[in-house]
């Protein structure tokens, strides 16, 4: 019973969890060229390690796990398998759970940014007329940003004179795509538009902000409307 | 070493012959014995990041699904003409379920309307398609409050609002300038055995 047992943990289960191990690593890795090929070699080192073994059991009757005077060799095997397996836990914790967290924290922030963004674009005050665009090119690329107040600053002036304010309030934003660089976010907007004199004028604006990650912080590369005409 | 204890005058000892309480566990074995558990616990973990990321695929899997479903069911009902109303609306009707497929007739009464009334030729196309993250409801606006949310707790395993932003032109028979309709919709998604119905359709003004 016992050398059933000493067999199983160090002759038949510590080379299964180690190819268990090395496959779950690919399988996280996506089968890269570079661990296809590692992985091929380490497999058959491990295949002849075992018909090894299995040879010098049928000669001398004893195999790693029930040699008496192969302490050493043992600990090697099964802190082989380990370290093979550890690696597996850590390669899958960086590639997944770390990935899908930032993923979801990622789905948070962008939504936030993209709602702000739009917001400002779309909020205008004669008072303080750079106030809003200042708001917004904050939270953009610098080309971009660039761009965005180029395009607005003739609007702007066109409000001013005829003394427009414009505000707007998000009523949903949702995550079109999101990768680990870039995202697309929609924003639906309620804008309402007054002007002295006259009824307030009030439309449902649809925009698409696009984000990238530029140095670990999300910034908006472009905004524009979502409505193809 | 010394813990090694063996039976001096053996060449070849089987297994067997061990004595009842085995050779003492020495140094290595203790050290063997720490690694190995530390080796099942990393199996452990292994497990769970396995089980984790396979439910966070699955949960993109659906949101992608339930955007496609909006998006299909959106699709029809922008590109809707004079000619094919009646079978586009009983293809949206189909894929209804809930109080938005028992009040079919009448939630799509302004649609059908509309395209009756245009005598039009239509065409649509869906310009974005979300899961909703965040949503603010519009307080103290006027008009008509959105369809509340129907109860389906007990077909459907899981909601999704989706919202969908689509563009149709349509061609009137009698005037010569084309007009644009602009649509903004958010739709609720179900889940009802696997299946994605349209729960809900509010059109957002």
């Amino acid at each position: 019973m016992r050398t059933a047992w000493r067999i199983l943990a160090f002759d038949v289960a510590p080379p299964l969890a180690a190819i268990a191990a090395m496959v779950y690593i690919g399988i996280v890795l996506v089968w890269p060229l570079w661990w296809v090929a590692t992985f091929s070699v380490l497999c058959v080192l491990i295949v002849e390690a075992v018909i090894l073994n299995g040879v010098l059991a049928r000669r001398d009757g004893v195999t790693v796990g029930t040699d008496d005077d192969g302490p050493r060799l043992r600990l090697a095997v099964v802190a082989g398998a380990t370290v093979t397996l550890a690696a597996a836990v850590v390669v899958g914790y960086l590639n997944w759970t770390v990935a899908d967290r930032n993923l979801r924290n990622d789905t948070a922030d962008v939504v936030g940014i993209a709602s702000d963004v739009a917001e400002a674009s779309a909020t205008f005050s004669p008072q303080s007329p750079t106030a809003s665009i200042d708001k917004a090119t904050a939270m953009m690329s610098p080309q971009s940003a660039e761009t965005f107040k180029k395009e607005f600053s003739s609007v702007a002036k066109d409000l001013t004179g005829r003394n427009i304010t414009a505000q707007a309030s998000t009523i949903s934003a949702g995550v079109e795509a999101i990768g680990p660089s870039a995202a697309s976010v929609a924003v639906i907007m309620h804008g309402t538009q007054n002007s002295p004199g006259r009824p307030p004028d009030t439309a449902v604006l649809a925009l698409r902000v696009q984000l990238s990650k530029q140095d670990g912080r999300w910034l908006v590369d472009d905004v524009s409307p979502i409505h193809s005409r | 070493m010394a813990a090694w204890v063996r039976p001096t005058g053996t060449l070849t000892r089987m297994p067997d012959d061990e004595p009842d309480d085995g050779p003492a566990i020495g140094g290595y074995g203790i050290a063997s014995a720490v690694v190995g558990v530390i080796a099942i616990a990393a199996v452990v973990l292994a497990a769970l990041i396995w089980t984790q990321h396979r439910d966070d695929a699955d949960e993109l899997r659906y949101r992608a699904r339930a955007m496609a479903a909006a998006a299909d069911w959106t699709s029809v009902l922008i590109n809707m003409n004079k000619d094919t109303v009646d079978a586009s609306l009983t293809k949206l009707h189909e894929g209804t379920v809930g109080q938005l497929n028992a009040d079919f007739d009448a939630s799509m009464k302004p649609y059908r309307e509309l395209v009756q009334k245009l005598q039009s030729r239509t065409t649509g196309q869906v310009d974005s398609v979300a899961v909703e993250f965040v949503h603010h409801p519009q307080g103290g606006q006027g008009g008509q409050p959105p369809p509340a949310a129907s109860d389906l707790s007990e077909f459907a395993s899981r909601t999704d609002t989706v919202m969908v932003v689509a563009t149709s032109i349509s061609e009137n028979a009698g005037s010569d300038k084309p007009q644009t309709v602009r649509w903004t919709l958010r739709l609720d998604v179900s889940d009802i055995d696997d299946k994605l119905m349209i729960s809900r359709l509010e059109p957002i003004r």
